[in-house]
């Protein structure tokens, strides 16, 4: 049997026909795969604005005391793309996006476990972005996504900032419930813990995070917008409260945050790697259990944030051991990817392409991330661009590389056509270069005395000669910044073009082994014919498909 | 399949590759240890060469940890890629895991980690702990946007200006008001050639400890943001010697005695269009050129002098020239909010009276 | 929910009803999460104060907290019993044991507007206030909420939603009960006795 067959014979198979009428199929849809795409949408609507507004902050920053914005426009545009970066694009695109995407598809099941609370919570994500936008008409709140107090009380637009939040934060809660029941309970017949593809793991310890931090953020957002709107006294110090306090329970949901902003990427790159690679992941139980100790650690280090908020010695000590601690199994999953290059059959596809982009940006990152961990050291880091640098090191060089390469390998399966192989690999190569020029100087203009959150910054003082190299290095990251957003662009093309012109992918077109493939693409509105039965771990290339109910051809025709 | 089992796993190349990268390392490692963090960023406290030490540290460890990741991803990439007209079906390795490699590589991070560790712990209290008394406490206040010290001795508080004899130890306690709890934000005293921050936050009081051991002028920043004058909250501190510290405390001292007997600024011949400027450039991020009421941090001076609601100073007396003037050149500190005097602002008193000739030239 | 339950199977019945155990397991944990975040802010604002309650502030009376607690007590006694006449297949008992829940719950909430009332502090007059009416205001909606959950189940029953093998509605509701009542044991415990 062919593949064509197989596909025209899947797309008979339907148990139940799909809803009829536009409304029910694609805007109050409680298909799994459509609500992603949903999802995909949105946060890219959402990814434009606030790329934008980072391009407006580089503006700004070309040179040491720019007209281009006023000081408070400057800091709207900061707080409104880091809010959106983090809660409107790659949280609902990393858990709503290719969590919907792929793990229901991955496990062999038909849906998640409550469709319609998938749908809902999708919904509730388009208004916490407007809101969170429309708060620019009435002044956007400008203390950063971290929205300190007091400072942040004193602009009008914080309550619709707190409204917004919540509302995706309510968001996450239900999706984050949703996805756990649906991976304990829906697993096909057959497929193990320990058979579980990657991603699905990565997505289970983020589901977890997402119900359990999540839910604190919002008791934090509810008494900010409390203390916005009635004045009850819980962070000002003018009333009696404690602005510490709020960094305390921001920060409780925030760290945990980090990672559920970076474990679906690791799921991402542990899917891509052995599927072009060719040959098992390494270390499947070592990269699926460190997900799992990430998960639970995140819990117990948010005070590294607050190293020069004056707490007592033998409060930071615990939470500096903790936060070194997470180095540890981090580095065992970047090993272990490595190791899996080892002797593999490599091809050196788009989606790979951007793997090795991740490695090798979010190897850089971690280990910032230590020099963070540090007391001593961060205290002279804290709060200043060394800081910026190394949360885009592993926000855009892990986060986004990963959003990437999942959106390249998981295109055709969304959409059943693939991206041109040769547009994707310009886009990698831009991207990469720029990102690097981009965020690599701001370590130094971080560690030379540059604070973040500033419009304007000295270019003479007194004291020292290096202000005018800080000036130059500032004019040479804009630039990189613009070419950065540009190379956005190549995707963009690369996308609409795919809509008419990319080859008709097949089910299976890269050759792979999770269950995703094992259907035709798109996938029909019941995923599988029949559900699968799942006899060993999805990565053993080279061994017949390890499916009972599932055609052996599709393991083997790779098509680029 | 395409592995051959009789050759062994590990081949001569991949020692070759290892041996190169090994030296790559040894060199970047060897110039983590001469670099010159001093020339860079002078270390003008005594715990900046500890600090400056565990830097080094840690960028001597990760220099390996980079080059082995980067290095072996590009030589594996390069090494095993199928190549044009290659099968492109075939499959690689089926080596699952390899407990010792795995146990090395989780083993030798958690070492480095407890090195880093103990020795951020050895360093860390140097912040806290005074190591002898310090030769005195100086009050360190933020206000919105200007840092503010309180010598003991000195009558009258000193604005964006610190000064610190080399050598000695002082601690500083240091807070936020404006000039009480309302309104009052956190800042955050940064001293990047210390290596010394902590923030300042209202409600609470917290000391740090300072021995300065380079003569020199160096920026204080702040870095937390603090409202739409953050970016422009830069003090200095000035470390001078013995000497050169008794001069200038005796000097201030002097001037703070004598303040209320100097003359006032003449602001006979201001230069409306100069003063307009000036404006733009000092005043803008707390006051708009609106009405009265219309607060940006402090009142709006459209119409300071034509205001019809005749709006009072906060001298208590309604706008007149030599108040204006006054309030420019001393700044304000009270119920109303705080506003930095003119060494703060930068202003001559050619500008002062400039300033003073442009708010009057304004809705007439 | 439950009206199609009568369609489909046994064996996809006790599925169905198993993600939904789950699903309201892992609801109530992060709603425990919510409590606990405020719980967690109370403690640290009574840490950080030399004295508590803050100057000037009294502590709202134990006498009517400790009525209004036993009366919610009450409430969870009479919702298990509910639940046993239920799984014997005693539909009156079962009514009459629901209506006393219903009836006690209402009894506590009334309990509650009369304490906030009859207080002098306000919720946004001190840090006390501020916790105090916060987290016993979050705790009387859900009260609230359980109170319209219980009748809507009571009002299925009437109409024959559920049956002897298949009442998940019930079993949620039970589950809200009796969260409530022990979440009301920790408040009790930080605003009137510690």
């Amino acid at each position: 049997m062919t593949i064509s067959e197989l596909q025209r014979e899947a797309s008979h198979a339907h148990i139940h026909p799909p809803p009829q009428g536009f409304v029910s199929r694609y805007v109050i849809s409680f298909d799994h795969k459509v609500i992603a795409v949903q999802y995909f949408i949105t946060s890219g609507l959402f990814f434009v604005l606030a790329g934008l507004l980072a391009e407006m902050i580089r503006a700004q920053l070309m040179q040491p005391h720019n007209t281009l914005l006023s000081a408070q426009t400057f800091s709207e545009a900061y707080s409104v793309h880091g809010s959106a970066m983090v809660w409107l694009v790659i949280i609902p695109v990393l858990t709503g996006g290719f969590g919907n995407l792929a793990m229901p598809l991955m496990i062999g099941a038909r849906d998640v476990a409550f469709p319609w609370l998938n749908m809902f919570s999708f919904w509730l994500f388009p208004p916490a972005g407007i809101l969170v936008f429309l708060s620019f008409l009435y002044g956007a709140p400008q203390a950063g996504w971290t929205e300190y107090p007091p400072v942040s009380l004193h602009t009008p637009g914080t309550a619709l900032w707190c409204a917004g939040i919540f509302l995706i934060g309510v968001s996450s809660t239900i999706t984050g419930i949703n996805f756990m029941v649906t991976i304990i309970k829906m697993r096909a017949p057959g497929m193990t813990w320990t058979r579980m593809p990657l991603f699905v793991w990565a997505t289970l310890v983020t589901a977890f995070l997402s119900a359990i931090a999540t839910a604190n953020l919002s008791a934090a957002l509810a008494a900010l917008f409390i203390e916005k709107i009635f004045h009850v006294p819980f962070y000002d110090p003018a009333n009696g409260g404690s602005p510490v306090l709020w960094q305390h329970v921001f920060w409780f949901y925030s760290h945990p945050a980090v990672y559920i902003m970076i474990l679906p990427a690791f799921g991402i790159v542990s899917e891509v790697l052995p599927t072009f690679v060719r040959r098992p992941i390494f270390g499947y139980r070592a990269i699926a259990y460190s997900s799992v100790a990430i998960g639970l650690v995140s819990f117990m280090v948010w005070a590294h944030h607050m190293f020069t908020s004056g707490l007592a010695q033998w409060v930071q000590l615990p939470f500096m051991i903790l936060t070194m601690a997470v180095g540890i199994p981090t580095g065992i999953k970047i090993f272990s990817w490595v190791a899996t290059l080892w002797r593999g059959r490599i091809r050196l596809s788009t989606p790979l392409l951007f793997v090795i982009g991740f490695l090798s940006c979010f190897t850089f990152g971690g280990i910032t991330g230590v020099m963070l961990a540090s007391v001593p050291a961060d205290i002279h880091e804290h709060a200043t661009y060394f800081v910026i640098a190394h949360l885009h090191y592993v926000l855009f060089g892990g986060s986004i590389f990963g959003i990437f390469a999942g959106l390249y390998y998981w295109w055709p399966k969304m959409t059943g056509r693939l991206l041109d192989e040769r547009l994707g690999k310009i886009h990698f190569w831009v991207m990469f270069l720029a990102f690097n020029a981009t965020f690599l100087p701001m370590h130094w203009l971080g560690l030379l005395g540059m604070q973040r959150r500033v419009a304007f910054y000295d270019n003479q003082f007194e004291g020292t000669n290096l202000l005018p190299m800080v000036a130059h290095t500032n004019v040479f990251v804009s630039i990189s910044a613009f070419v950065l957003g540009l190379s956005m662009l190549i995707f963009a093309y690369n996308a609409l073009r795919s809509a008419t012109r990319g080859q008709v992918a097949g089910p299976n077109p890269w050759g792979a082994r999770t269950l995703e493939w094992m259907t035709s693409s798109p996938p029909p509105y019941y995923n599988f014919a029949e559900i699968p039965l799942v006899l060993h771990g999805p990565y053993d290339y080279g061994k017949p498909l390890p499916y009972a109910n599932i055609s052996q051809d599709l393991a083997t025709e790779p098509v680029d | 399949m395409n592995e051959t089992r009789s050759q062994p796993l590990l081949d001569t190349e991949f020692w070759s590759v290892t041996v190169l990268l090994t030296v790559i390392s040894a060199l970047l490692m060897w110039g983590v240890v001469i670099f010159p963090i001093d020339a860079w960023l002078p270390e003008a406290s005594t715990v900046s060469k500890d600090i400056d030490f565990i830097y080094r540290f840690m960028a001597f460890f990760s220099v390996p940890i980079l080059v082995y990741v980067n290095g072996y991803i590009v030589y594996f990439m390069w090494r095993y890629h199928v190549a044009k007209g290659e099968d492109r079906t075939a499959t690689g390795s089926d080596i699952h895991d390899h407990p010792g490699l795995e146990a090395a590589w989780t083993i030798v991070p958690s070492i480095l980690m407890l090195i880093l560790g103990v020795l951020s712990y050895v360093v860390l209290p140097k912040y806290y702990l005074a190591s002898a008394a310090s030769v005195a406490t100086i009050e360190g206040i933020g206000h919105t946007f200007f840092f503010e010290f309180r010598y003991p001795g000195l009558a009258q508080p000193v604005d964006n200006d610190l000064h610190l004899p080399v050598g000695k130890q002082v601690t500083i306690d240091l807070t936020s008001s404006e000039p009480d709890i309302r309104n009052a934000v956190i800042h955050s005293f940064w001293v990047p050639e210390f290596r010394v921050k902590q923030d300042m936050i209202p409600g609470m009081i917290v000391p740090i400890h300072i021995t300065p051991a380079r003569i020199g002028t160096f920026r204080i920043i702040c870095t937390e943001f603090c409202g739409v004058g953050h970016s422009d909250m830069v003090g200095k501190v000035v470390v001078e010697s013995q000497s050169d510290f008794d001069n200038w405390f005796k000097s201030e001292q002097h001037m703070q005695s004598n303040g209320a007997t100097q003359a006032p600024i003449s602001i006979a011949g201001g230069d409306a269009a100069a003063g307009g400027q000036k404006f733009a450039a000092k005043c803008t991020t707390c006051h708009g050129t609106g009405a009265f009421a219309e607060r940006k941090v402090g009142p709006g001076l459209g119409n300071l002098f034509h205001d019809p609601d005749h709006p009072t100073l906060v001298t208590g007396k309604p706008a007149n020239a030599d108040d204006v003037a006054d309030i420019i050149e001393h700044g304000f500190s009270g119920d109303l909010g705080t506003m930095p005097n003119m060494q703060v602002n930068q202003l001559t008193p050619k500008d002062v009276a400039n300033l003073v000739a442009y708010l009057e030239s304004l809705h007439k | 929910m439950a009206t199609h339950a009568i369609s489909i199977g046994d064996a996809e019945y006790q599925e169905v009803r198993s993600h939904r155990l789950l699903g309201f397991l892992f609801f109530l944990i992060s709603d425990t999460i919510i409590f606990s975040s405020f719980i967690f802010s109370y403690l640290y604002d009574r840490s950080a104060s030399a004295v508590w309650p803050p100057l000037g502030i009294e502590r709202p009376g134990l006498y009517l907290a400790a009525v209004n607690s036993i009366v919610l007590f009450g409430s969870g006694v009479t919702m298990h019993l509910a639940m046993e006449a239920w799984r014997h297949a005693n539909r009156s008992r079962f009514a009459g044991f629901m209506i006393a829940t219903i009836v006690l719950g209402v009894g506590f909430l009334s309990g509650q507007a009369y304490e906030y009332t009859h207080l002098h502090d306000t919720w946004w007059g001190s840090v006390f206030g501020a916790s105090f009416f916060t987290l016993t205001g979050l705790h009387g909606f859900h009260v609230f909420i359980g109170v319209i959950f219980l009748i809507t189940v009571l009002l299925q029953t009437r109409r024959g939603v559920y049956d002897q093998s298949r009442y998940f509605g019930l079993t949620a509701a039970t589950l809200y009960w009796h969260f409530v009542d022990v979440i009301w044991v920790a408040l009790f415990f930080l605003f009137y006795v510690y």
